[in-house]
C-alpha cells in the first residue's frame, strides 16, 4: 500500500516524516538534511529553486526570493497582520482580484498557495526518491489559529503539488500525537512551540477520540531567530569595545560571527561557558585583528531573558481566556529548537510546576505527529500483528556465580538464542544448568526459573568439553532451554512456562532494583571476574611446570611455585587490585618458562638459516 | 463443515502470506540496513571534518594576511596541505569556482552583491572554499557575486 507523507510545512523550515514498519521515522531530503527551508526563487536566469538552493541565493537575488510565505496564505491582502509584514518583506505583494493576494517572483505574480506548492512538490519528489516508491497523498500541520480560509488554502497548495491531503491537522494536535498523548481521556495538554520565527502556544484538551484546541495565543513575530540576532549584536558591540572596529560592515566576517554565534548558542544548552575563537576575522590598518571572547551560559539568559520572560506572560495569557490555572495542565509538550535552552524549558517547568515533554527531537515532532496521522490513515489495512518482548534478561548461571544473559531484555520474541560454554574443573563429568531471569549482573541476585543438569560429559581437561546451551522462546511466552555436549551428543532439557508472566509492578520493581545495585553489583562482578583469571592463570601455571618437567631451573620452579602460592592465599579475599597484581606477577612468571626452553635468538639473520 | 474447512483455508492463507511478508520485510531491511551502514561509515566523520574545515579557512585567512604583508613562510602552506590531504583521503573535495563564471547555488552560497565590471550574476571573488565529502555538499563555497 502506497505510503501517506506526514509534512510540517514551516514558516522557515519544513520537515517530513512517514511510519516505515509501524514508527514514523523522519525523511532526508535530496541535500541530506533533515529540514528543508521553506523558501522559493526564481533566478535570473529563470531557474526555480527551491529549499536550500533558494535560501543560497537569497542575497543576491531578494526580490525573487520568497520565504515566509506561511505568513501570506489564505489571508486578505487588507488584513492588519499582511500590511505590517508587506513592509519589511523584500519581495512585491499585490492585492488580488478576490481580495486575496499574489506575489511577485521572476516575470510572474504568484498566489502564497503556489509558492508553498513549491516546497511541497519539492518535499514530494524527496520522498519519493528516499523510499523508491510514489507518493499520492498526505497529511499536512497548520498552527492551530488557522482559519478555515488559510486551511483551504495550504489544502490547495498540496493539490497543486500533486498531493491528495487526506487531512490538514492542527500543530500542536501532531506534538500530542507523537507522544501518543490522544490516548490520555480528558486530560489538557499546552504545547509551547518556540520555532525559528514565531512562537505559538496552544491549549487541547483530549475528549472522546478527539483532541480540541481549547485556546492559542503567542506571537507571530518572535523566534530562535531574534535569539541570534541578539547574540550577534552584543559581540559587534564587544568587539568595537575591544578593538575598535566594527565587523557588522564585512559581510565575510558577519557570515562567519554569525555561524560561531549559533555554535556557540548550541554548545550553551550543555556547557556552561564556550569560546567564541574566530582567527583573522577582518583587519585594519595596523594589520589583522583576531575575535576570541568567552561567553558564559549565564551571559547568553540575560541577553535573551525579556524574551524568555515573555513568552511566559503569553502563556499565562491563554490560559487566561480559557479559564485554566498552570496546575490544571495536565502535559506539557516543548516543540520547537529553541526549547533545546535549558533556561526554555527551565522557565516552562517553573511556570507549570511539572516536567514538559522533551524526548523526541523538537525540531522534528509535528513532522513525526503528521506521520503518526498518517499511520493511522494506512493502519486501515489489515497488517498490526503485536509481537511481545521479554521484560527482562535470561540466562544462566557461569563460574564464579556470574549472571551470563543469553536473551537481553527487550528482546521481542518468538526468539532463540545459543552460546558454547564449557567446564571449569578437571574431568568435569556434569555440569548444572541454572536458569534465571534478571537484570543483576550476580547469579545469586536474579530470580532462578529453573535448573537441570547435564552429565555424561567424556572425561577432558578444563575448557575443552564444548557444551552447546539454547535459549528459546516461543510467541507465548514459553521458554525452552536445552544443553547438549558436542562431543557425546547428549544432552538435556527444561520447559519452562512462566518465563514472561511478570506482572508490570514485579519487572519495574526487578529493573529498579538492578539500576540501585549498579555499582555494588559491578564491583561483585568484576571481583568474580578478577577470581576467574586468578584461578585459571595458577592452572596455566601448574599445568605449564609440570609440561616442563626437568627442562627448567629450580630456581625457576621455585619462583612460579612461590608466586602461585602469593596469589592463592590473595585470590579468595575480596581485593580486586590484589587479586590481579598477584595474576599478573606470575603471568610474568610464567613466560620464564619459555624463555628458558627456546632461548630468544640473537637476530633474525641468524635465525633463518 | 466445508464452512469450517473453507474457514480454515482462508486463515491458511493469510497466515501464509503473513509469514512470506515477514520473511521478506526482514531481507529487505537487512538490505537496507547494509546499505545505511555503508553511508553511516562513509559519513561517521563528517561532524568532525565540517569543525576542520574551519581551521582549513582560519589557515587560509592567515595566509592571505601573511601573503599581504611578504611574511608568508613556507612551511605554513606545507601544514595547511598537511590537514588538507589528510581530509581528502577521507573523501574531502574542494568546490572549484572560477571567478567570471556564472554564479551556481548548486555549489556556491552569495554572501554579498558588489557592482563589478564583470557581467551581472557571475563571481567576482571566492572568499571562503567550498568543500564535497564523498560527493555530497557540505559547505558552499562563499562568493561575491556581481549585480
Amino acid at each position: 500500500m502506497a505510503k501517506i507523507l506526514g509534512i510540517d510545512l514551516g514558516t522557515t523550515n519544513s520537515a517530513m516524516a512517514i511510519v516505515e514498519g509501524g514508527e514514523p521515522k523522519i525523511l532526508e531530503n535530496h541535500e541530506g538534511a533533515r529540514t528543508t527551508p521553506s523558501v522559493a526563487a526564481v533566478s535570473k536566469a529563470g531557474e526555480r529553486l527551491v529549499g536550500l538552493l533558494a535560501k543560497r541565493q537569497a542575497v543576491v537575488n531578494p526580490k525573487n526570493t520568497i520565504f515566509s510565505v506561511k505568513r501570506l496564505i489564505g489571508r486578505n491582502f487588507d488584513d492588519k497582520e499582511i500590511q505590517r509584514d508587506k513592509s519589511w518583506l523584500p519581495y512585491e505583494i499585490q492585492k488580488s482580484a478576490t481580495g486575496g493576494m499574489e506575489i511577485k517572483m521572476g516575470e510572474r505574480w504568484y498566489k502564497p498557495e503556489e509558492i508553498s506548492a513549491m516546497t511541497l512538490a519539492k518535499l514530494k519528489a524527496d520522498a519519493e526518491m528516499k523510499t523508491g516508491e510514489k507518493i499520492e497523498e498526505a497529511v499536512i500541520t497548520v498552527p492551530a489559529y488557522f482559519d478555515d480560509s488559510q486551511r483551504q488554502a495550504t489544502k490547495n497548495a498540496g493539490e497543486i503539488a500533486g498531493l491528495k491531503v487526506r487531512r490538514i491537522i492542527n500543530e500542536p494536535t501532531a506534538a500530542a500525537l507523537a507522544y501518543g498523548l490522544n490516548r490520555k481521556k480528558n486530560e489538557k495538554i499546552v504545547v509551547y512551540d518556540f520555532g525559528g520565527g514565531t512562537f505559538d502556544i496552544s491549549v487541547l484538551e483530549v475528549g472522546d477520540d478527539v483532541v480540541e484546541v481549547k485556546g492559542t495565543g503567542g506571537d507571530t513575530h518572535l523566534g530562535g531567530d531574534d535569539f541570534d540576532k541578539r547574540i550577534i549584536e552584543y559581540l559587534v558591540v564587544e568587539y568595537k569595545k575591544q578593538e575598535g572596529i566594527d565587523i557588522s560592515k564585512d559581510p565575510l566576517a558577519l557570515q562567519r560571527l554569525k555561524e560561531a554565534a549559533e555554535r556557540a548558542k548550541h554548545e550553551l544548552s550543555t556547557a556552561m561557558e564556550t569560546e567564541i575563537n574566530l582567527p583573522y576575522v577582518t583587519s585594519d590598518a595596523s594589520g589583522p585583528k583576531h575575535f576570541l571572547m568567552k561567553m558564559t551560559r549565564a551571559k547568553l539568559e540575560e541577553l535573551v531573558r525579556d524574551y524568555i520572560d515573555r513568552s511566559i506572560d503569553l502563556t499565562g495569557q491563554a490560559l487566561n481566556e480559557v479559564k485554566l490555572k498552570p496546575s490544571e495542565i495536565d502535559e506539557v509538550i516543548l516543540v520547537g529548537g529553541q526549547t533545546r535552552m535549558p533556561a526554555i524549558s527551565g522557565a516552562v517547568k517553573k511556570f507549570f510546576g511539572k516536567e514538559p515533554h522533551k524526548g523526541i527531537n523538537p525540531d522534528e515532532v509535528v513532522a513525526i505527529g503528521a506521520a503518526v496521522q498518517a499511520g493511522i490513515f494506512q493502519g486501515d489495512v489489515k497488517d498490526i500483528l503485536l509481537l511481545d518482548v521479554t521484560p527482562l534478561s535470561l540466562g544462566i548461571e557461569t563460574l564464579g556465580g556470574v549472571f551470563t544473559a543469553l536473551i537481553e531484555k527487550n528482546t521481542t520474541i518468538p526468539t532463540s538464542k545459543s552460546q558454547i560454554f564449557s567446564t571449569a574443573a578437571e574431568n568435569q563429568t556434569s555440569v548444572e544448568i541454572h536458569i534465571l531471569q534478571g537484570e543483576r549482573p550476580m547469579a545469586a541476585d536474579n530470580k532462578t526459573l529453573g535448573r537441570f543438569i547435564l552429565d555424561g560429559i567424556p572425561p577432558s581437561p578444563r575448557g575443552i568439553p564444548q557444551i552447546e546451551v539454547q535459549f528459546d522462546i516461543d510467541a507465548n511466552g514459553i521458554l525452552n532451554v536445552s544443553a547438549k555436549d558436542k562431543a557425546s551428543g547428549k544432552s538435556q532439557s527444561v520447559r519452562i512456562e512462566a518465563s514472561t508472566q511478570l506482572s508490570k509492578d514485579e519487572v519495574d520493581k526487578l529493573k529498579q532494583e538492578a539500576a540501585v545495585h549498579a555499582e555494588d553489583d559491578k564491583k561483585k562482578k568484576e571481583l568474580a571476574e578478577a577470581r576467574n583469571m586468578g584461578e585459571q592463570t595458577i592452572y596455566l601455571a601448574e599445568k605449564s611446570l609440570k609440561e616442563a618437567g626437568d627442562k627448567i631451573s629450580v630456581e625457576i620452579k621455585d619462583a612460579i611455585n612461590a608466586k602461585i602460592g602469593e596469589l592463592k592465599t590473595v585470590k579468595d579475599g575480596s581485593d580486586i587490585e590484589v587479586i590481579k597484581s598477584k595474576t599478573a606477577e606470575l603471568s610474568m612468571e610464567i613466560q620464564k618458562i619459555g624463555q628458558s626452553i627456546h632461548p630468544p635468538h640473537d637476530n633474525a639473520d641468524e635465525a633463518s638459516k | 463443515m466445508t464452512d469450517d474447512l473453507a474457514k480454515c483455508q482462508k486463515e491458511r492463507d493469510e497466515n501464509l502470506e503473513g509469514w512470506k511478508r515477514a520473511k521478506a520485510d526482514l531481507l529487505n531491511y537487512k538490505k537496507d540496513e547494509s546499505k545505511r551502514f555503508e553511508i553511516v561509515a562513509k559519513f561517521s566523520q563528517e561532524g568532525l571534518i565540517r569543525e576542520l574545515i574551519k581551521t582549513l579557512d582560519s589557515f587560509d585567512l592567515a595566509l592571505a594576511a601573511l601573503e599581504k604583508e611578504g611574511k608568508a613562510e613556507k612551511g605554513i602552506y606545507l601544514i595547511r596541505a598537511q590537514i588538507e590531504d589528510t581530509l581528502r583521503q577521507n573523501g574531502l573535495e574542494r568546490v572549484a569556482v572560477s571567478v567570471g563564471q556564472p554564479f551556481d547555488p548548486n555549489l556556491q552560497e552569495a554572501i554579498v552583491s558588489v557592482e563589478s565590471d564583470k557581467p551581472s550574476d557571475t563571481v567576482v571573488e571566492e572568499v571562503e572554499r567550498g568543500y564535497l565529502l564523498h560527493g555530497k555538499l557540505i559547505r558552499p563555497a562563499r562568493v561575491k557575486v556581481a549585480k
